[in-house]
This record gives C-alpha cells, sequence and structure tokens, in this order.
C-alpha cells in the first residue's frame, strides 16, 4: 500500500472503530429511555468513515485478502482496547464477545470485506 | 424633548431608519405585534429575526398542532457564519418534517436542521444530556420556555457522548474549526454537567478561552497550534473520561 492509501486507510480505521465502540456501548446502557439523543452532528465517525473508504481504490469492491485481514485485525484490536479501558475501571454488561460480529457487520457495510 | 423607547431586538429597523411616531391603539388594530422570547442572547441581527419569524409562520402554517418552536445553534451568533438554522418543533403529535423543511428553504433559501421531539424527551434530555442545557442556553422561542429539570447523572450515556469527542485527537489535520469547536464545546458541557454547574454557551466559551487561551472564533478559524491543543485537548478529555469511569466502576460494584 503506498503512503497516502495508509494514511487515509489509518484514518478510516480510527474513525470505524470509534462507530463500533460506540454502537457496543451503547447495548451497554441498560436504561432504555435514557437513549435519546440530540444528534446534531452530520459528521459522525461513520460517515467519517465512509467518506475515507469512499477515498480508497477498489471503493466499490471489497479488499484483498491481504488487506481485508490486516484492516480487520487493526480494527479489533482497537475496538478491544477501548471496551478493555472500560471493562478494567469496572464498567459491566460490555459485550466483548460481540466485538468480532459488529466489526464484520461495519466492515461488511463499508465494503471492506465481503 | 419627549423620548420614545425601543426594544433593542427589533426586526427590520436599523439605527438610522426613520419612522412615524403613530398612537398605539391604531397600530394594534391594523396589526398584531408578534412577540417572541429571548434566552441567553443580547442582541441580534434584524434580518436574523425577520428569517425567523418567517420560519414561524411557515411552521404555523404547515404544521397544525405543535407546542412550541425553539431556534438554536450556530444562527443566532453574532455574523453570518451559520451553515444551517437548528429548529426545534415541540409536539406531541408526528409530522412530516421534510415537507416543512423544503418549504422553508424554497421560502428562505436556508438549510434548516429540524428536530422534531416531544415534551416528554425534550424533558428528559434536559435532565441528563449537557448538549441540550447547552442548546437551550441561547435560543429564541416562539413561546415562553418553562422548564424546570432536576439533572440526572448518567454516567454511561456521559461516556457515550465524551467519545464523540475523541474523534478530534485522531483527525485534527482534517476537521474544519467548526468541528473542532463543537467537540471541544461537548467535553466542556460534559465536564460542566459532572460538577453540577451551570452549562450554557457563555459557561463553556469561557472555559475554553482559559484553558486554551484563545477565542472559540479562533478555535472556530482553525487558527490552532496543533501541538499545544491537542495536548490540552487529550488531558481535559482523559480527566474527563477517568472521572467518568471512577463513577461507573462505583455504580456497578
Amino acid at each position: 500500500m503506498n503512503q497516502n492509501k495508509n494514511k487515509l486507510i489509518d484514518l478510516f480505521i480510527g474513525n470505524i472503530s470509534n462507530a463500533i465502540v460506540h454502537e457496543i456501548l451503547e447495548k451497554a446502557i441498560d436504561i432504555e429511555e435514557i437513549r435519546i439523543k440530540y444528534n446534531k452532528e452530520i459528521i459522525t465517525s461513520f460517515d467519517i468513515a465512509k467518506h475515507y473508504r469512499n477515498k480508497i481504490n477498489p471503493a466499490y469492491k471489497p479488499f484483498s485478502s491481504k488487506d481485508q485481514v490486516e484492516i480487520k485485525k487493526k480494527v479489533m484490536n482497537k475496538v478491544r482496547n477501548e471496551l478493555q479501558s472500560r471493562i478494567l475501571r469496572g464498567y459491566k454488561n460490555i459485550n466483548i464477545e460481540s466485538t468480532e460480529e459488529t466489526v464484520d457487520k461495519f466492515l461488511r457495510k463499508t465494503n471492506i470485506i465481503e | 424633548m419627549d423620548q420614545i423607547y425601543i426594544p433593542k431586538n427589533r426586526t427590520g429597523f436599523p439605527i438610522g431608519n426613520y419612522v412615524i411616531v403613530t398612537p398605539v391603539m391604531s397600530s394594534l388594530n391594523s396589526k398584531k405585534i408578534e412577540k417572541l422570547y429571548f434566552y441567553g442572547l443580547k442582541s441580534l441581527e434584524p434580518i436574523k429575526l425577520t428569517v425567523i419569524k418567517e420560519i414561524f409562520n411557515i411552521i404555523d402554517k404547515k404544521m397544525e398542532n405543535y407546542g412550541n418552536i425553539i431556534v438554536t445553534g450556530s444562527f443566532l451568533e453574532k455574523g453570518f457564519g451559520f451553515n444551517d438554522i437548528d429548529i426545534l418543533i415541540i409536539s406531541e403529535e408526528k409530522a412530516n418534517i421534510e415537507i416543512v423543511k423544503e418549504y422553508i428553504v424554497n421560502q428562505i433559501g436556508i438549510k434548516p436542521h429540524i428536530i422534531l421531539i416531544d415534551n416528554k424527551s425534550l424533558i428528559e434530555g434536559l435532565s441528563t444530556d449537557p448538549l441540550y442545557l447547552s442548546m437551550l442556553s441561547r435560543c429564541i422561542s416562539k413561546k415562553r420556555l418553562i422548564y424546570n429539570v432536576k439533572t440526572k447523572i448518567n454516567y454511561k450515556l456521559l461516556d457515550l457522548q465524551l467519545l464523540k469527542s475523541k474523534i478530534v485527537i485522531d483527525n485534527f489535520d482534517i476537521l474544519s474549526g467548526n468541528e473542532k469547536y463543537y467537540y471541544l464545546q461537548n467535553i466542556i458541557a460534559i465536564k460542566l454537567f459532572l460538577e453540577s454547574k451551570k452549562v450554557s454557551k457563555d459557561s463553556i466559551n469561557k472555559i475554553i478561552e482559559n484553558l486554551f487561551k484563545m477565542s472559540k472564533d479562533k478555535i472556530k478559524q482553525n487558527l490552532i497550534d496543533k501541538k499545544e491543543f491537542i495536548e490540552k485537548y487529550k488531558q481535559i478529555y482523559n480527566k474527563t473520561f477517568k472521572h467518568i469511569m471512577e463513577h461507573i466502576g462505583h455504580e456497578s460494584k
């Protein structure tokens, strides 16, 4: 991968990981009524991730197997670290087991994997 | 010499304009004067007031039942650097917001960002979400706002909200000044909320100015020293995160 592509992939990984952590943490909140939000931000982590994804070739088909493995590994590590930092501090109800499934879902949505 | 007092915030009536003085009763008979409610605003450009009144008229025509209309966000900031107009419509009934949006764009030419919310959700938001408090600390509404809200701190929710702001640490170079300000404002609002302090646009801006030694305008214009900014940003992010986690840990025991 060239330098520019690597930079875009890093930016993609940072943002998609944030979106995944957000989704897993949302499920850890046990009180339904507090989930209401003022979703003002037009640019969410997922939107930004999609923006970067569209700039990386191949834009409309999945990456090569080697890149798929590499990206998934990096996203998994980032998400797990973020979740672990909470679990270690006593945060309960985080379903860390759902990480891989959620990562796959997001990587599929962004055409990284099939 | 007799004096005439006029409101500071007035529509289409700038300093230096020639006016006709007429008895109150005849003016009231010819046209009903609509009063707006200002919160946390010292002044507003007359042209913006005209726009807000026009928006209220459009919503009034397009929606049958609503409780109140509130205009907030960057449109109320001094100058014309806003991207859209944030409008909150308080209503217990569902409505097709897209039609209202389209009508506003066609009539006024400014993109609205409309949120339709029922009273219960708004009160819930005001009691648990610092951004709601900040939002309503500077606004203009069609009817008087009467909300006596007791704040409830939910640390898991605040953790989620804080997570949004992490984006600046990884994406400093590509985010605009406005976006950096938005995410920084988010952290400061959470910090004030956690400390049970008043969450308002003014209190947030004061803290930003004290901590970062620069005005919000400089941040919005992206005139920022990256190294210095990121260092302070990380510090305040991590401190707030630690505070939230300590409480989540205690709650879970």
